[in-house]
């Protein structure tokens, strides 16, 4: 990597001081290289924070550290031994430790079943209720993690969850812990409590390697961090030596082809109007707060944030999936709030949803027929409610070229094609129908970079045709390819709003890493 | 009057009796349900444990035996169950169901090849299972005795199951690790849990229960088998796991209600309503609980109110003292 | 096309091991299965009548199978197509008897009327199904016995023939469904079924109400986010297939028997299902599984008297072809661990 910082020694150890060694790990998905020749070096008892952009392969790497998945090529070396991780068991053994980024506790349970269950404490045969109560608050008092092991765990906040997970590593005797983006979803003040945790357990000697994207916390707990970047090592380095302006610098990496497509300057009126919009998750937790913005026509506005702030509800609300709790979206006068998924359709809505094959197409089902959805009342695909199966033939071939869809034909099985060609054929009836408005959730997951640029210049197309866009993406660069504006959201809010054109990707970071957020109490009152 | 001379110590101890079969059944399908399998073949394991219980009470002229038969006879189709639906992935209702008209055909074949009759086995030396008679309990419940006295074994068994299940689910190993494989089977998958041989273990105890229900009906009260005998017990069985979703005591619950529904029924028959009416009640019963609760158990859509709004942005407003 | 070639050649497959399942069964009964299935074979196609009978057979179940369909397709399990049978042909009856029209149209309206009541049956399992998600596979089991236990009440405590066991007075001439010959009572019931069962087919392929429906029950989610609506549907599906169901009564009353009695046509809606379920939700492939149960039912009148095997032998070897229907997916599975939840999904 061209990349360097003045921290940018790799630090020598001796065998006896790293609790783990990760040595020239590549591990590949398919086509996609998710890890590529990763060095990790861990000391023993410090906090090591990796960091990352959203794709970059830090979960991946703990997952084959942690043996749920295996590397490709490269060494494992725990506390100076090379090991082969085979399975979580092995690494548990070895003293390893992971706490996941989603819970995998039981509800209905109580805390200390929770922490207990797989190595139940039995008398008689019986669990041992009580000694496994007594136990985890022993745990609980030892390591300063405060829970009340009797309580259930579907009445504990996400905080106290984590304290649960945290203890069940610490039940099986880990000494070193690996968190998954930990403080994703935290409070702040949850968060703190977490970090003096985490130093208490590196004060006793033990070692945790923290993952984040939060700039602002890696500073304040940890000791060494490492930057990963497209899946590849970029530097590690005592985190006292780097600024956070570094930390950026390497995450984004200015080497990165930054290829801003230029455009007209375009001032058309507001298609899309969002006043204070409200809504809750599944779970009936409130996920998107207040949300306010407008989309214009000929203009591609971004939304930019971590995955899980709220992005996808507030798709949902805008697409009539999912109900709003308050406020308005008004689509050229309407509002879509009140309107069904047909009638924001007939409104002038598309939509490519993020869940590509469970929501944007039927797998098993043809081109064509896929094609059709939202088109079967409509010439020249049917008339009179009965379908013109070879117009739509005819229509499917067009459009096969047109969105150069890589398929045997219009009777082709969509679940056959690639990732990108799926995307193709969702863009293809999406951006055909002539809607004012297109609501575009990540564009391109999980499209391999050819089909990238095809769709991006599909996006800049439908702009020039003075299309309003709303592009929701978890990869940064896409936005900052494609926005003329470009709004961040943390914790279901929006937190602010960059200038695509005079994008600071360092600016943009902090807002997704939840600082400086805008003074929400001023837009109410106006 | 005429109606509350219905209400009596007789009309109890009925209720007791009717809601054995179904309680145990339906005990039996908690296992299922609580391991995360929709277990609608319930009605056909009942029914191949009551007739073979029949056939092994005639062989071997000892009701014990009849009831081990008729508990293998529902582990086989349960085990069947289980190898389409666990290992081989088959959709549980497609499989449940054809499990069921496999039941029903089977017996009745089997009934016409080896008594060459059709209807019903009756007679033929068929050992039902005896009375148990408590020492003591006449004199101390006087006539009360009959709530507690004079059961056959399975009706105890059935009672006795529910605080057993409490204490399993809650206290054994397994029965937890059958709640986690139901509730959260990637916690159980995290944590080495095999949830295929949970799902298994839990099919194969629903297998054993519903075995013991089928031979209380054809070797209990009345000895005898007949065609169909099980009569939709079994689907009222899955009606209650619905809506009890599995929990022991909400089961006991439910099935006191139709022990009760099927007692009354019989009571009003004595006042000439007309049977085929009568006869509907528990199933107009288990379907209008399913309909009710499955009503109340709607979601609801939120609408934030202003002063809700300001309880979550003072909440969320505390990010901003953050890194100061 | 060659999905669906290698979709026929594994329900053969799966047909084949079920009967040689079967054939053991028989063995074990001390019977011989080649004289099993050489009845069964005369029993069902021993004669011209015998042909004939075996096509009565057939359209129960053809049509039953048709309302199935209607449900699998549009991701509704409607186990109680039974019971709409039942109360279809209770409805039809009551206006073959009580209701003097004049012949043509009194035929006409008794059907109407046998639709109207299958769909009212099925309605209220229908409506909790989707507005609060009730399961519709325990409610329509559950209401199949109150259906049958209601028509038998209605038959011998309302509408008892005076002197006649258990069964209404026969209904009038001008309500008979006409009979296609001389020599047996198969009537219009069965063309009335092959003409549902292609519109049926045409009606999944080619029209937008069709595709809508389809799609709701192969991808619910797609459909949702394609604007159709997908609770409604639901219950437009559950309704037509109660409907169907219904009709199904009507035609054995008004074509077979010319009365309601209890008991009269015991499952039929059943092995609808079953041969829905065998032809994977295609109407065109109910046809050919439909004549196929209707065979066996047929010949098996046979086995009661020619051999040792009762006639249920035949609702065995179905239960055995579903099994292995459901478990070949295994064995063609290609990595995906959800092909047998699809399966039935459509």
């Amino acid at each position: 990597m061209s990349t360097t910082s003045p921290a940018m020694t790799a630090p020598e150890a001796g065998p006896a001081e790293t609790a783990v060694e990760l040595i020239g790990i590549t591990k590949r998905f398919g086509a996609f290289v998710a890890n590529e020749d990763v060095n990790l070096i861990v000391k023993r008892g410090e906090i090591h924070a990796i960091i990352g952009e959203n794709g970059a392969g830090k979960t991946t790497l703990m997952n084959i550290l942690f043996g749920l998945l295996q590397p490709d090529q490269g060494t494992i070396r725990l506390n100076g031994q090379d090991m082969v991780v085979g399975d979580p068991a092995t690494a548990i053994s070895a003293g390893l430790g992971m706490v996941h980024q989603h819970f995998k506790l039981v509800p209905s349970l109580s805390v200390a079943d929770n922490v207990f269950l797989g190595m139940e404490i039995r008398r008689n045969g019986l669990i041992d209720h009580t000694a496994q109560i007594e136990k985890t608050r022993e745990l609980s008092e030892r390591f300063g993690l405060k829970v009340d092991p009797e309580e259930r765990v579907s009445l504990l906040s996400v905080g106290i969850e984590q304290r649960i997970e945290i203890l069940k590593v610490l039940a099986r005797g880990a000494r070193t812990i690996i968190l998954d983006e930990p403080t994703a979803v935290l409070t702040p003040q949850e968060s703190r409590e977490l970090f003096q945790t985490l130093r208490g357990f590196v004060a006793g000697g033990m070692t945790v390697i923290f993952i984040s994207h939060h700039l602002e916390e890696v500073i304040e707990v940890s000791d060494t961090v490492t930057v990963l970047r497209h899946g590849k090592h970029v530097a590690t380095g005592p985190t006292s030596e780097l600024t956070k302006a570094d930390m950026v610098r390497m995450m984004v990496g200015r080497d990165v082809s930054f290829d801003r497509r230029p455009r007209e300057k375009s001032d058309g009126k507001v298609v899309l109007d969002v006043k204070n919009l409200w809504a809750r998750d599944d779970r009936r937790l409130p996920a998107l707060r207040d949300a306010s913005f407008t989309v214009r026509s000929g203009e591609v506005v971004g939304i930019a944030g971590v995955a899980g702030n709220g992005q996808t509800e507030l798709a949902e609300v805008l697409a009539g999936l999912r109900p709003a709790s308050h406020g308005s979206a008004m689509l050229k006068g309407r509002d879509l709030t009140v309107l069904s998924t047909s009638e924001i359709r007939e409104a002038g809505l598309a939509h490519v949803p993020g869940d590509r094959l469970v929501r944007g197409v039927d797998g098993n089902a043809s081109i064509s027929s896929n094609l059709l959805m939202g088109r079967q009342d409509k010439a020249p695909w049917s008339r009179k409610g009965i379908l013109d199966w070879r117009a739509a033939a005819t229509q499917t071939v067009e459009m096969i070229k047109r969105f150069d869809i890589r398929a045997r034909g219009p009777e082709d099985t969509v679940k056959r094609l690639s990732g990108g060609n799926i995307q193709k054929v969702v863009l293809a009836r999406e951006f055909t129908n002539e809607a004012d408005f297109l609501l575009i959730d990540q564009p391109t997951r999980g499209v391999d970079i050819g089909a990238q640029e095809s769709i991006h210049d599909e996006i800049m197309r439908q702009r020039a045709a003075g299309r309003a866009v709303l592009v929701i993406s978890v990869q940064l660069d896409e936005l900052l390819t494609l926005a003329d504006r470009i709004l961040v959201m943390f914790n279901g809010r929006i937190m602010g709003e960059v200038e695509g054109g005079s994008a600071d990707s360092e600016r943009i970071g902090m807002m997704m890493a939840g600082l400086e957020p805008k003074n929400v109490s001023d837009e109410v009152a106006s | 009057m005429e109606i509350l001379s219905l209400f009596n110590v007789a009309l109890l101890v009925a209720t007791l009796r009717m809601t054995a079969p179904i309680l145990l059944v339906a005990l039996g399908g908690s296992f299922t349900t609580k391991a995360g399998i929709f277990n609608i073949g319930l009605e056909g394991q009942m029914l191949v444990g009551a007739f073979f219980a029949v056939l092994g009470s005639i062989w071997s002229g000892s009701a014990l035996v009849g009831v081990a038969c008729g508990v293998a006879a529902a582990l086989v189709f349960a085990l069947a169950f289980a190898v389409l639906v666990v290992s081989f992935r088959a959709n549980e209702v497609v499989v449940g169901l054809a499990l069921n008209i496999l039941a029903g055909g089977m017996t009745i074949s089997l009934m016409k090849a080896i008594f060459g009759t059709r209807g019903s086995i009756v007679g033929k030396g068929i050992v039902g299972l005896p009375k148990v008679q408590i020492p003591g309990a006449r004199d101390i419940l006087g006539s009360w005795a009959p709530l507690i006295n004079g059961f056959t074994p399975m009706v105890y068994v059935a009672f006795i199951a529910v605080p057993l299940l409490v204490l399993f689910y809650k206290r054994t190993r397994l029965g937890l690790y059958i709640r986690v494989v139901g509730e959260k089977p990637e916690a159980a998958e995290a944590l080495g849990i095999s949830i295929t041989r949970v799902r298994y273990i839990a099919s194969l105890l629903c297998g054993l229960l519903a075995g013991l229900a089928g031979a209380h009906l054809s070797l209990g009260y009345i000895t005898m088998f007949t065609e169909n005998m099980s009569s939709g017990r079994g689907f009222m069985a899955v009606a209650i796991l619905i809506f009890s979703n599995g929990n022991p005591l909400k089961v006991l619950a439910g099935c006191l209600l139709f022990g009760f529904a099927d007692a009354f029924s019989l009571r009003l028959q004595t006042f000439g309503f007309p049977s085929y009416l009568i006869l509907a009640v528990p199933y107009l019963v288990a379907l209008t609980a399913l309909f009710a609760l499955s009503y109340r158990s709607r979601p609801k859509i939120i609408r934030e109110t202003l002063e809700s709004m300001r309880k979550l942005l003072s909440v969320d407003n505390k990010p901003a003292e953050f890194g100061k | 096309m060659n999905d669906k070639l290698r979709a026929f050649s594994g329900q053969l497959v799966a047909v084949l091991i079920a009967l040689a399942m079967g054939a053991v069964i028989i063995m074990l009964i001390d019977e011989s299965p080649i004289k099993v299935f050489m009845t069964l074979m005369r029993g069902a196609f021993g004669d011209q009548a015998k042909i004939a009978g075996t096509l009565l057979q057939t359209t129960p179940i053809l049509i039953c199978g048709i309302a199935a369909c209607i449900g699998l397709r549009g991701g509704m399990f409607n186990v109680g197509i039974e019971g709409q049978l039942f109360l279809g042909g209770f409805a039809a009856a009551w206006v073959g008897f009580a209701m003097p029209l004049p012949p043509g149209l009194h035929v006409v309206v008794a059907m109407a009327v046998a639709v109207i009541a299958g769909a009212a049956w099925v309605s209220i399992p229908a409506f909790f199904r989707t507005r609060y998600g009730t399961n519709e596979v325990v409610s329509t089991i559950l209401s199949n016995y109150v259906a049958v236990l209601l028509t038998s009440y209605l038959t011998i405590f309302l509408f008892k023939r005076p002197g006649g066991w258990s069964e209404t007075p026969p209904i009038l001439a001008s309500a008979y469904l006409p009979e296609l010959f001389a020599f047996s009572r198969l009537n219009w019931g069965l063309i009335i079924g092959l003409v549902l069962a292609l519109f049926v087919a045409w009606f999944f392929r080619s029209t937008a109400k069709g595709y809508s429906i389809s799609m709701v029950g192969s991808a619910p989610k797609f459909a949702e986010y394609g604007g159709i609506d997908v609770k409604r549907q639901g219950f437009l599906v559950l309704l037509a297939s109660g409907a169907v169901g219904g009709l199904a009564g009507g035609i054995e009353t008004l074509g077979v028997h010319h009365r309601f009695m209890e008991g009269f046509a015991p499952g039929f809606g059943f092995d609808g299902l079953i041969a829905a379920l065998l032809a994977n939700g295609s109407p065109i492939g109910t046809i050919v599984t439909a004549l196929f149960f209707g065979a066996l039912r047929n010949g098996s009148l046979l086995l009661e008297t020619d051999t040792n095997a009762s006639r249920e032998i035949i609702t065995v070897i179905q239960a055995l072809i579903i099994l292995s229907v459901s478990a070949q997916v295994l064995m063609k599975r290609r990595g995906d661990s959800t092909a047998g939840e699809r399966r039935w999904k459509f």
